[in-house]
């Protein structure tokens, strides 16, 4: 087994992760948090970037803050692949040694570090909200959802190296864009060949959200709480007549009341809207987390207990079915 | 085909409740099911079955009790159920945990076409295990597929990812994990149901049959570890308003109209 015996291990690496607008959005946040946590531990950030024609990414994570930029730049990686990734970053990982190593939480981070993980022999956490450095290890501590979103775990990488975390879009601030910033480019020597069990046929975006909901200023979410698919459709009317865009929580989307795109929270879309209403929601942090960014929020529930309460500006207590439908009513009646 | 589905027992979502005192979880009087989308992935083995042919085991790491959910599956049509369970095997991580269940399958004769798991678990939620059994067994894996396809020797599957709609060729054997959408799982019938958990055969693994050590396995067996269970942090300190339905509709009204979201003639 792999065990950290020697004091080798240093530095912190981020995945650049860069295939959409909101995957390069997590990479410059975890810069920003890797240098934080690279500042305490007396390092630096390592951003490492793999594919065909991507210095225009190494140029922004420089501006962004990173001190070293890892580009392995080939046109057979013009494609995300996982296993050709795991072949390329387990060899630079076992000569480079980092002792973090961040991902964020996208679909393919999710799915490629993992992987990675298993071939290093290593640690990975999932999902993080927080990160920290323990003062008297120097470990890192990795807070994640736990039992179904009520608890913050936190986890250690105790013996194995480097600590890996995938952490969830929209946590941390990324730093502001500096064009004078430098950074050191690092060019490796990797054995590449491509992957030949899962061939990419065809990619094309994909359009069945409407993926307004990372975007819309106004934001409803319906939970369990409001007591049926019918009642749940009411937040498409009101969306529609306020103009904005619908949420769900997990138990919604496994009761069928509605797709899974609309999914909010750890494993679901992060959104930040500049209003959120949570109708019937009782709060799992596994959910909200996913409606951190929101800038007011507004809950309506029943229980007065519900922890959905302690995260709200304004909290009704009350039935979020009736709420809901007599606002409708007056809406109806107005526009 | 032979197929291989990897199913975990989980407390029924909804109804999970945390003793915030003792920061565990209440398991009193929480029903357990099959995790959801490893019910999806056992219907699209089940549906490989009946177009292709070949048999569905169905398998899991946990604790005796854990021999309900096996049975279950076999009540939805598997053909065959294993449960690696040992005392040695509790407090694992998914590397542990991978390391297991990956034994287990590579043991079987012949070696399976296909593994499918749902792609995450409503527990814990880490989604590792599918990906880390792959690497475990050195397969092809492809992650949160929504269409699956058989083209001559080859598996041909959709994936939403990212905002992405990708398709893929992938070689046997592979493993797959399944997201919501793909396959509705059926109604288990009582009668069926009954039949499996008086008369079906479940076989149990255990470290012995699985030929691993202690400290390959479970909490020893594990890279990461939970230092301790908190609260979340309280950021916002709202105030909360009780009423009649009328009131607290007003009070939004008033609300959404001081945020811009209404004006203040449509609110009336």
């Amino acid at each position: 087994m792999k065990m950290m015996q020697d004091k080798g291990w240093k530095g912190v690496w981020v995945f650049g992760d860069y295939r959409n607008y909101f995957q390069n959005r997590v990479t410059l946040q975890l810069i920003s948090k890797g240098k934080e946590l690279a500042a305490q531990l007396g390092t630096e950030v390592t951003v490492l970037v793999l594919g065909s024609q991507v210095h225009p990414y190494a140029m922004e994570y420089t501006a962004h803050g990173a001190d070293a930029v890892m580009v392995v730049d080939h046109p057979s990686l013009e494609n995300y692949q996982v296993e050709t990734y795991v072949r390329i970053v387990s060899q630079l990982v076992e000569s480079f040694k980092p002792e973090i190593f961040l991902a964020g939480a996208t679909a393919f981070g999710r799915e490629f570090f993992p992987r990675l993980a298993k071939r290093l022999n290593t640690g990975l956490s999932a999902d993080c909200v927080a990160l920290e450095i323990d003062a008297e290890t120097g470990f890192l501590i990795q807070s994640t959802p736990a039992f179904g979103g009520e608890l913050l775990a936190d986890i250690l990488t105790p013996k194995h190296r480097p600590q890996m975390a995938t952490v969830h879009p929209g946590v941390f601030e990324e730093r502001s864009h500096d064009p004078q910033a430098t950074a050191r480019m690092v060019y490796p020597e990797v054995d590449i060949h491509a992957e030949e069990r899962v061939q990419l046929i065809r990619s094309k975006p994909d359009q069945s959200p409407k993926g307004g909901l990372e975007e819309a200023e106004l934001v409803l979410v319906g939970g369990k709480g409001l007591g049926s698919k019918e009642n749940f459709h009411m937040l498409f009317e009101l969306a529609r007549l306020l103009g904005g865009e619908v949420g769900a929580t997990r138990p919604v989307i496994l009761s069928g009341w509605t797709e899974e795109s609309r999914l909010l929270g750890q494993t679901g879309k992060s959104v930040k809207p500049k209003v959120l209403i949570t109708a019937g929601t009782s709060g799992a942090v596994q959910y909200t987390t996913g409606i951190q960014g929101a800038e007011t929020v507004i809950a309506i529930n029943r229980d007065p207990h519900a922890p959905i309460f302690k995260m709200a500006d304004l909290g009704l207590v009350g039935d979020a079915k009736t709420v809901l439908s007599l606002l409708l009513e007056k809406l109806r009646k107005r526009l | 085909m032979n197929i291989v589905v990897c199913i975990k027992q989980v407390p029924d979502a909804p109804n999970i409740r945390v003793d915030r005192e003792r920061m565990t979880i209440i398991r009193d009087g929480v029903e357990s099911i099959i995790n959801p989308l490893d019910r999806v992935a056992l219907e699209a083995a089940l549906d490989l079955r009946q177009k292709e042919g070949g048999t569905v085991c169905v398998l899991t790491m946990g604790p005796s009790r854990s021999e309900e959910a096996l049975r279950e599956a076999m009540a939805a049509g598997a053909d065959q159920a294993i449960l690696l369970t040992d005392p040695h095997f509790a407090g694992a991580d998914t590397l542990a945990t991978s390391r297991v269940i990956g034994r287990a399958i590579s043991r079987m004769d012949p070696f399976p076409d296909l593994i499918l798991c749902g792609r995450q678990t409503i527990d814990s939620d880490t989604g590792h295990v599918g990906p880390q059994l792959a690497e475990e067994l050195d397969v092809p894996q492809v992650c949160g597929v929504t269409e699956i396809h058989l083209d001559g020797n080859a598996l041909v599957v959709k994936q939403v990812s990212d905002g992405f709609q990708n398709t893929y060729r992938v070689t046997f054997p592979a493993l797959l994990t399944v997201s919501q959408g793909l396959h509705i799982p059926r109604h288990i019938a009582l009668g069926a149901l009954e039949q499996a958990f008086s008369s079906a055969r479940v076989q149990r693994w255990g470290l012995r049959e699985l030929k691993l050590q202690p400290e390959e396995v479970g909490f020893s067996g594990s890279a990461t570890t939970v230092l301790r269970l908190h609260r979340p942090p309280q950021k916002r300190k709202g105030e909360v308003v009780s009423g009649s339905s009328q009131t607290l509709t007003e009070r939004l009204i008033a609300k959404l109209v001081s945020l811009s979201i209404l004006d203040e003639d449509d609110a009336g």
